[in-house]
């Protein structure tokens, strides 16, 4: 019995040697670049003058603009992050 | 410890060794006493050192050994982590390249849209009067309507 406890606390000490550490290399999810962080704009409104249709279609034609880039920023958001993501994950 | 890392690893290794051959060794020499009468005094207090020594060699062997898996796999994952972060610098600068290139196209688009609009302004004003109403509509609608008070007038 005595043998016993010796053998099993030499074998604990000895075991105890072969503990291991996590590794300390942590790698941090990448800030998004500044220009995907920027807001969509407000749409643009007429005068409340115009009587013109020409004017009308030229509103309505550069607030698509402005949600094709809208949608375009949406669109590298997503790509970005999901390039990212997977980059991210490979380190893991 | 850290004094331990200006020691060369081949160095600690061959002493992790040496310690464990130590305890082993002079465990197996404790039989001899028996042909030297005098030393018999000694046998049960030097097998106690020797298993002693042994067992702390085996520590250390097993120390050294995970030691060594540690730094290899902190070196491993630093290269992982620089791979990472090239990759991501390039695929951001790729994705920049990409987007100015969408908003070059859709600007190009509005361009030749408002040409368009140019070409045939003359005859719609003439066929078409807004009315001020559907101006009023048309304002209303682009107006983002979850924004502040303030700015939903």
């Amino acid at each position: 019995m005595r043998y016993g406890q010796i053998f099993l606390i030499a074998t604990v000490l000895m075991l105890s040697g072969c503990a291991s550490k996590p590794v300390p290399v942590v790698m941090s999810f990448p800030d998004v670049p500044e220009d995907l962080k920027v807001a969509c704009p407000d749409l643009g409104v007429l005068p409340v003058d115009t009587d013109k249709l020409s004017d009308v279609i030229g509103n309505v034609a550069d607030n698509y603009t402005k949600y094709h880039e809208c949608r375009a920023r949406v669109d590298n958001w997503n790509d970005w992050y999901n390039t990212q993501k997977q980059i991210f994950d490979r380190v893991k | 410890m850290w004094m331990l890392s200006f020691i060369p690893d081949s160095w600690l290794y061959l002493a992790t060794i040496a310690i464990m051959v130590l305890g082993v060794v002079t465990y197996l020499a404790t039989y001899l006493f028996q042909f030297y009468k005098p030393a018999l005094l000694i046998q049960t207090p030097v097998r106690v050192a020797a298993v002693v020594i042994t067992i702390a060699g085996v520590y250390f062997f097993g120390s050294y050994n995970t030691e060594v898996e540690w730094r290899k796999r902190v070196e491993e994952v630093q290269a992982k982590v620089a791979a990472a972060e090239a990759a991501g610098k390039a695929a951001n600068d790729k994705l920049a390249k990409a987007g100015k290139q969408k908003v070059k196209v859709i600007h190009q688009r509005q361009v030749v849209i408002h040409e368009r609009i140019k070409t045939i302004t003359t005859k719609i004003d003439a066929e078409c009067k807004v009315d001020p109403d559907a101006v009023h509509i048309l304002n209303s609608a682009a107006k983002y309507p979850l924004a502040p008070k303030k700015d939903n007038k």
